[in-house]
């Protein structure tokens, strides 16, 4: 690690303009360490946010849950009332990495992480996300890049919470040129979709300070599948949340991760199931519709069928007691 | 106590010392309807924003019920710190990257990567070590445990996995086998001691499991 000064900061103001171009937010730190370690980025201040008041909290709404940026994500896996109102997040958070970093890993720090991609990572490759010219996975080993991409990095978003938050129709409020802007889990990582360079669509100041999740949504589920039983990034990761009335979906939405820059949503598959009753063959059809569109690489083809799989298992799971 | 050469503790940037009497203009116009309690409670947060380093600064760590008062860089990670700027070298660097557990630690008693933490942030806090456990040449029931069950083989891992399970115990003092797979699913053992690690977790529970290792059809 290159040395770099140290900040505590204790309101937003201070914390942009000591991050100013140059600097770098610290939450839990579990990413931005190793990023530094290995000269992967460089950062003359690290601002530590930890001690900015009031995001360490998670609040119930009758309509909308908020969740501060710095709350662990031990804090939503040992939440009762979350894991009751919000099963999915539950689940997805319990399955994110291992204790001793889901002790320390904040929401906005998980949503904010780099890419994983191993050419990324590696100090001594200058791919088209370090501004280089080539994207070295694309025609190399792929098996753990995207099924979709609107640009030519092929380096899909691992964050878990993105996933679930997704299917949760959740809005990250994100401080921006001193104005708290609103944006969806779609917006939030919309730059990564267009613009190799990005791992999402915030600036360096740009500030995650809560995400809001709607209680609209009053089941959910979520499921990975990782090379490691436990302690692994997903190599596809699925989410979904619905109502369901009278033994019918009702504004269901299915979120697919590590498969695509951004978390993968198909409309066309949240409207088909919308109004269904589930069973298999509605689940295999969603599945169907979510993927129809995929584009396998020379590596990655597995994910396609480990993906429709998590999907029907993900929305039957949805099913619970009805 | 430390290694480093002494260096200019106080670095007050040009950032810090502007706002500080921005903020003391702020203070005095209070202070004269207020307590002066919370004008020093203002001071000190506005002196915390100070930024510091690059260069060493004085740290104060709180290790196993000691204070270490060392001189640090900012960039020093809590577990550099113990091994290389104190001589604590019970909690092991293994891969540095939040991967592998061998580096464990409670800050209090959360169980947390010292590899992934930076000391100068660990300073308000109760840090507590593999060598903070036995007292008075007693170990502790998880220590005794590991060595009954003969739960090492090299033994670089050991000094992860037992804060790992120290902590679920005083968390789930009755655990079964997949908690403890839960709790340790952080930590690797590069020797494959697995299954003795979890009978250890479980005899230091108080659940007596057979001797045996858990065997598996091979045919
Ligand atoms: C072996 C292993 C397995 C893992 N498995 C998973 C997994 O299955 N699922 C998963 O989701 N993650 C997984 N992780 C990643 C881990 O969860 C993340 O590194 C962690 O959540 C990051 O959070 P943090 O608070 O430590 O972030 P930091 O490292 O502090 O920050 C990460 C980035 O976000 C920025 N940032 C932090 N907070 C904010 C904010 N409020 N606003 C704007 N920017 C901000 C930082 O500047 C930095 O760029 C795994 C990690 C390891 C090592
Ligand atoms: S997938 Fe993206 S991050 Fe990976 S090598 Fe290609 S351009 Fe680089
Ligand atoms: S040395 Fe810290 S987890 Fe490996
Ligand atoms: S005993 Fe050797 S690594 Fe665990």
């Amino acid at each position: 690690m290159k040395s770099f000064q140290y900040a505590t900061v204790h309101s937003t103001a201070s914390a942009r303009e000591l991050v100013a171009d140059k600097g770098a937010y610290l939450a839990g730190g579990n990413d931005l360490l190793g990023l530094l370690k290995e000269y992967l980025i460089s950062a003359d201040t690290l601002v530590n946010i930890k001690s900015l008041p009031g995001l360490n909290k998670i609040e119930h709404g009758r309509n909308v849950w908020t969740i501060g940026s710095l709350v662990t994500v031990a804090q939503i896996e040992n939440d009762a009332d979350i894991k009751k109102t919000f099963p999915g997040l539950h689940e997805a958070a319990a399955d994110v990495a291992s204790q001793q970093i889901r002790n320390v890993a904040t929401v906005g720090g998980n949503l904010a992480q780099h890419s994983r991609c191993w050419y990324f990572r590696h100090r001594d490759t200058q791919c088209l996300k370090k501004n280089g010219d080539l994207c070295y996975a694309r025609n190399g080993e792929n098996r753990y890049h995207s099924l979709f991409t609107g640009n030519s990095c092929i380096s899909p978003v691992v964050s878990s919470l993105a996933t679930i938050f997704t299917s949760l129709d959740a809005t990250a409020i994100v401080l921006r040129d001193g104005k708290e802007t609103r944006m969806s889990m779609a917006e939030l990582y919309q730059r990564a979709w267009e613009n190799p360079l990005a791992h999402n669509s915030l600036s360096n100041t740009d500030l995650i300070l809560r995400v809001e999740i709607p209680t609209t949504r009053s089941r959910s589920a979520y499921l990975q599948a990782s090379d490691k039983h436990a302690f692994d990034w997903a190599l596809v990761s699925c989410a979904a949340a619905t109502t369901i009335e009278g033994g019918k979906l009702k504004s269901p939405r299915v979120t697919l991760g590590s498969i695509s820059p951004v978390p993968h949503q198909v409309e066309a598959a949240n409207s088909f199931l919308d109004g269904k009753v589930l069973d298999d063959a509605t689940a295999t059809h969603a599945a169907d519709l979510i993927l129809k569109d995929a584009k396998p690489l020379e590596h990655n083809a597995y994910k396609v069928p480990l993906a429709h799989a998590l999907i029907r298992r993900t929305l039957l799971k949805l099913k619970g007691e009805v | 106590m430390s290694r480093m050469k002494k260096t200019e503790p106080e670095n007050f940037g040009a950032f810090s010392r502007r706002n500080f009497f921005k903020s003391l203009g702020t203070v005095a116009a209070t202070a004269a309807t207020a307590q002066v309690q919370s004008v020093a409670a203002e001071l000190e947060k506005v002196n915390s924003e100070k930024i510091i380093g690059p260069n060493a600064v004085p740290v104060t760590l709180t290790v196993n019920g000691e204070k270490l008062q060392l001189l640090l860089e900012p960039r020093v990670t809590l577990l550099d710190a113990l091994r290389n700027y104190s001589s604590l070298t019970g909690a092991k660097e293994g891969c540095d990257r939040a991967t592998c557990g061998a580096c464990t630690v409670l800050l209090g008693d959360t169980p947390i990567y010292a590899c992934s933490k930076l000391a100068i942030e660990a300073q308000d806090q109760e840090i507590t070590t593999v060598e903070g456990l036995a007292k008075n040449d007693k170990l502790t029931k998880v220590q005794q445990a590991f060595l009954d069950k003969d739960a090492l083989q090299c033994g670089y891992c050991t000094p992860g996995f037992v804060m790992s399970v120290t902590a679920l115990l005083k968390k789930n003092p009755h655990p079964n086998a997949d908690d403890v797979k839960h709790a340790c699913a952080g930590n690797t053992c590069r020797c494959g001691t697995h299954p003795r690690i979890i009978q250890a977790a479980l005899k230091a529970a108080g659940v007596e499991v057979a001797s045996k290792t858990e065997v598996i059809d091979y045919v």
